[in-house]
């Protein structure tokens, strides 16, 4: 059952970023993860306020330098479906493609994939977790198949749970954030914050603050994005492993690039291992096995979630073996 | 023309079954004109547009709202509770708890002792503690939660597995032992010494939730002393009988409806505790009270298909000769006495011919929620093993999967006392078309040619199954009422779960009174109107139903051809029902239009009343199956994918060719659940709690999940003794071969004999990393 709460809906990004920031507000964007939270009453709520009368944060368009400006009330279809962006920047398009179900895409945004709320279900219910200002992870020595095997930092073990936000960190995107002390570009890069820097927020959003757009640079010339997902099912389900990947080639040489990690940490995690590895080599077998197996060196698995490692290995070694392929 | 329009609901030209003589039961079927179409649903129209009234859709004036406070514990003794602030909250009306005087109700009698409606002792999280009316949904759920609970915390067990450890904490004083089966014939050891390979393999199954769209609950008002119930069930008289014995109730004074119902799979066959709950609340308050679960409630209170741990040791010779079967199975029903391993062992007893079989079924408690049946109880689970060693056996003695199985088909229920002979199977037939139509043998081949070098692999497995039930059974007292128009009411008790019930209905009206199906209204599932019938469930409802349905439309047609031969002045012997009208068989000239009956014309309607008959003495009725799939493994991320099914039915006569194909559907989908993506979690270590509570973390199929490529092949033996319409029950079967079949199949493409659900690749995967390299 929901709590009770005010509802508000600015016509102003300032009226917005007023209202967030006074008493126990939330922003609400698609409302995807924002309903089961209020359902789960994961945090106190006093007022509930709507973004959707800011016409403002929606929209693709391409920049005067050939990068591209999405809103962030964009809904994550609209993203996965849009021409230029499965054109010019394909392992978001993917990404975005591989959220949720069709409804969800429809109705969540790409501000809201970002900054949901992690899955982790000890944190989703009734249990007064770290994270939910208790003394305990139940994670770490409970049920913690979809735990991360990065970045826990001893203190909690949930993964990020978006599918774009290893994309966008990928492609070197930067969020624009508006709030009561004006606005500010942040690289989606450090956008997240792991749970020893704190373990009650994900993001660096403070109190009051909104991400009003994604900016993408031009992508230069040679690369190539991709987003690669494996879940429990095949629909309608968070990542038990992914990757994202925006690798720039010159012929069959990988010159430079990122690759960055879904359902491993608890933010989107750059694999500089992996990156390395490939800097500068041809895509051969043995350059994909050595990058298959750097992907998991400094993980640190859980009891249950094990599988993670040959799981990322595999996934590695199948997605660069595909870009391989194309180059 | 006027005359002409007033029957526009016969239909012409299609032949109408013989009426036999009054206090005959009609023979059975041969050809039939309706019955065995590919007919929409009577009600389809209703439920996709939503005007079809389900229970939860009930609101009546003045209508409270409930709510349930419910034990955050998996075993907690409570020593106080105080709802002194809950109820001074706004729109309170009532709260009741184990401190209320006419809450003190027996809710069910268990063999560990009396169940009480508010427990002293939570044994389960989720069981009751208090419960709320007030005026809005939200207000009851904010006042409960607002009752303070000082629990004194006990300790638990939450894996049967550790159930009967030394030291491990009890469910109940007398220990964690609910229950011991044990079943035996032949000489097993003798059995594995004629052997020439015995193997032996263990297997488990986890537990999965029932998850119907339409959560459990219940409307309930009092007028004076008599009380209705509209309750989302599969048996009205189920809810009515429990309710009245609860509180103490004639049954004539407690009516149950439940005209449309959104699914139970097993765990509505009884009511709840919330059942009592909404009464005793509507009868305190003076206001009828609703009350529906969460879906967070359902999953941890109304039932589930219970885990099981199980091992098989098999002989069988070269040949393919099956000499001994060895079954055992460590399962648990949950805090109370609730079949946790009701047959499971069913099919190692009963499937394949087999003189030596010995199987023990341990049932225990723990401190977790009490299972329902479920969809085929313990069938799924037993084939998932058997039918994993029946495939290793043929591996072993180089036989093909499908050629051992037809090589061990029994004629008879070998377990049963007496080995009855079935009234018809055809599990040969499953078998032999199944594989033909599928393409078996060169879609193994295929597989195995091109699984080389890729890492995507392909696998193809078939598995084999039938139901302990399905054949139905007496009683069943139905109500046919035909108009002068043709157009004709069925009162039925029965309810229809969603499976098509109340079509298959209609069309065997339609098929013996030669009227159009859409002609016929259905009043079911209402205890108040419609006569007894028993829960739909155990794939009985058309084996049952249908018979009486049939029975009372022929009595029909012998009211309508006695009150002919009373105009015509004949012997009722001598004439025929033709639909619009009645004429002797010798003078064509002698007929008369059923409208212009003087006697219908009196009385305006002509009633049948159906019974269902005995089942035939010595023999014994069951569905069987064999399923056949083909799969893809991704050897690099253990995703599996299922490319597609084949369903061999034998459930007899088709009824209706849509609603069967749906059945069998529906069951593969359930069987995919099982087989790869469903599980119950419970914090087993430190908290005992359940951790996927919700749609997203319990893992349902998804339709992409679902292969578009899935053939239902109806295999249909003459079956003339089962009962007058030569139908058997399809809603289980069609899910008992399922995830044993897609194991075969992935065990195919790996080389990996993966024993326990399910199949996802957090487990696959980590399998494929530990087999040893291949050269």
């Amino acid at each position: 059952m929901l709590p009770s709460f005010d509802y508000i809906r600015p016509k102003s990004v300032q009226a917005a970023i007023t209202h967030l920031a006074t008493g126990s507000a939330q922003a609400h964007a698609g409302g995807t993860d924002l309903m089961g939270c209020l359902r789960e009453r994961i945090f106190p709520v006093g007022k509930v306020v709507s973004l959707s009368g800011l016409p403002e944060l929606r929209g693709v368009s391409e920049t005067a330098d050939g990068g591209l400006r999405i809103g962030a009330l964009t809904a994550l279809s609209a993203l996965s479906e849009h021409p230029i962006v499965i054109k010019r920047f394909g392992g978001l398009a993917q990404a975005a493609g591989e959220v949720g179900s069709p409804q969800l895409r429809n109705q969540g945004t790409l501000g809201g994939n970002i900054c949901q709320k992690p899955r982790c279900w000890y944190y989703r219910t009734d249990f007064t977790c770290l994270r939910k200002g208790g003394g305990t992870c139940f994670a770490v020595d409970g049920e913690n198949q979809f735990h991360c095997i990065f970045g826990g930092g001893g203190t909690c073990f949930i993964v990020h749970p978006s599918d774009t936000a290893p994309a966008l960190v990928a492609l070197n995107a930067t969020a624009r954030l508006a709030g009561p002390r004006g606005s500010r570009d942040v690289p989606l890069e450090k956008f997240f914050v792991l749970p020893e820097v704190d373990v009650q927020r994900e993001t660096v959003l403070a109190r009051g603050e909104i991400v009003t757009e994604i900016r993408i640079p031009p992508p230069v010339s040679g690369t190539r994005s991709s987003y690669r997902k494996v879940r429990a099912r095949r629909s309608w389900d968070f990542a038990l492993a992914g990757v994202a990947m925006a690798l720039r080639f010159d012929r069959k040489r990988v010159i430079d690039g990122r690759v960055v990690l879904s359902g491993a940490a608890p933010i989107p995690w750059r694999s500089k291992e992996v990156e390395q590895i490939v800097r500068g080599k041809e895509l051969t077998v043995d350059v994909i096995a050595a990058a298959a197996k750097a992907v998991t060196s400094g993980a640190e698995p859980l009891e249950k979630n094990g599988y993670k490692l040959a799981l990322f290995q595999g996934m590695i070694e199948e997605e660069l073996t595909l870009m391989a392929a194309s180059a | 023309m006027a005359d002409e329009s007033k029957d526009i609901y016969y239909v012409e030209g299609t032949p109408i079954p013989e009426t036999p003589l009054p206090g005959k039961e009609p023979p059975p079927w041969r050809e039939t004109s309706v019955v065995g179409k590919a007919l929409p649903r009577v009600d389809a129209y209703e439920r996709v547009s939503g005007s079809a009234a389900y229970p939860s859709d009930v609101h009546l004036p003045n209508m409270l709202h409930g709510a349930i406070l419910r034990c955050p514990h998996p075993h907690a003794r409570i020593r106080r509770i105080d709802a002194s602030a809950a109820a001074k909250l706004p729109g309170v009306r009532m709260i009741i708890s184990g401190n209320t005087p006419e809450a003190d109700l027996i809710w069910k009698k268990d063999p560990v002792g009396d169940m009480r409606l508010f427990e002293p002792i939570c044994r389960f999280e989720g069981d009751v503690v208090a419960a709320v009316a007030a005026e809005t949904p939200y207000q009851a759920w904010d006042a409960a939660h607002a009752i303070s609970v000082d629990y004194e915390v006990l300790p638990f067990v939450a894996d049967e597995r550790q159930a009967l450890k030394p030291g491990v904490p009890v469910v109940h004083p007398k220990g964690n032992v609910s229950k011991t089966d044990r079943y035996e014939r032949g000489d097993i050891a003798q059995g594995f010494a004629a052997a020439d390979v015995v193997l032996e393999e263990s297997y488990r199954t986890e537990c999965e939730l029932h998850t119907p769209l339409e959560p459990h609950g219940c409307v309930a008002n009092w007028d004076g002393r008599s009380l209705t119930i509209w309750e989302s069930s599969q048996g009205v008289y189920a809810v009515q009988s429990r309710v009245a014995e609860v509180l103490k109730l004639p049954l004539a004074r407690v009516r149950v409806i439940g005209h449309y119902m959104g699914g139970g799979f097993g765990s509505k066959l009884e009511p709840g505790k919330y059942t009592i709950i909404a009464a005793l609340m509507a009868k305190l308050s003076g206001r009828p009270v609703r009350l529906f679960l969460t879906r967070e409630e359902t999953y941890l209170c109304v039932g589930n298909r219970p885990p099981t741990n199980m091992t098989v040791k098999a002989g069988v010779k070269r040949d393919g000769t099956l000499t001994a079967l060895e079954f055992s199975v460590l399962g648990t029903g949950g805090a109370y006495t609730a079949g946790g391993t009701s047959l499971a062992d069913w099919l190692a007893r009963d499937l394949y011919t087999c003189p030596n079989v010995r199987t023990i079924s341990t049932d225990v408690f723990i401190n977790a929620g009490p299972a329902r049946a479920f969809r085929a109880p313990g069938h799924p689970q037993g084939a998932w093993a058997l039918e994993q060693m029946m495939d290793t056996l043929a591996e072993a003695i180089g036989m093909d999967p499908v050629q051992l199985r037809l090589k061990n088909i029994p004629s008879v229920s070998q377990a049963r006392e007496g080995n009855p002979p079935y009234t018809s199977t055809a599990f040969k037939e499953c078998l032999e078309l199944g594989a033909a139509a599928f393409g078996w043998e060169k879609a193994r081949g295929e597989a195995r040619a091109q699984r080389a070098s890729r890492h995507i692999r392909r696998g193809v497995g078939m598995a084999g199954g039938l139901w302990f039930a399905g054949g139905g059974r007496p009683p069943s007292t139905v109500v046919v009422k035909l108009f002068p128009d043709g157009s004709a009411n069925l009162n039925m008790g029965a309810s229809d779960l969603g499976t098509g019930t109340k079509t298959v209905m209609a069309m065997v009206i339609a098929e013996e009174l030669g009227i159009k199906p859409e002609a016929v209204q259905i009043e079911c599932a209402d205890t108040g109107t419609t006569q007894y019938a028993t829960p739909s469930g155990g794939s009985k409802t058309v084996p049952t139903e249908a018979p009486a349905v049939r029975n009372a439309a022929v009595q029909v047609k012998q009211k309508l051809l006695e009150m002919a031969a009373e105009a015509l002045k004949v012997d009722a012997a001598e004439l025929v029902y033709r639909g619009r009208d009645i004429a002797s068989r010798q003078d064509s000239s002698k007929r008369i239009a059923v409208k212009d009956l003087e006697a219908l014309k009196r009385q305006g309607i002509v009633v049948g009343i159906g019974y269902r008959g005995p089942n035939p003495k010595n023999m014994t009725t069951h569905p069987f199956a064999a399923q056949f799939c083909e799969v893809e493994v991704n050897m690099l991320t253990g995703e599996l994918k299922i490319l597609r099914f084949l369903a061999a039915q034998d459930s007899g006569r088709v009824m209706n060719r849509l609603t069967y194909g749906n059945q069998v559907i529906g069951g593969i989908t359930m069987g995919i659940g099982l087989a790869a993506t469903e599980q119950r979690i419970l914090d087993t270590g430190r908290t005992g709690k359940m951790v996927n509570r919700n749609w997203h973390d319990y893992k349902l199929p998804t339709a992409l999940d679902v292969p578009v490529d899935v053939t239902v092949l109806p295999v249909e033996p003459v079956d003339t003794a089962a009962n007058n319409t030569g139908a058997k029950g399809l809603g289980e079967p069609a899910t008992i071969p399922t995830a044993a079949a897609i194991a075969n199949a992935v065990y195919h493409a790996t080389g990996l004999r993966i024993t326990c659900t399910p199949i996802h690749p957090q487990q696959l995967v980590q399998r494929l990393a530990d087999r040893p390299k291949e050269g």
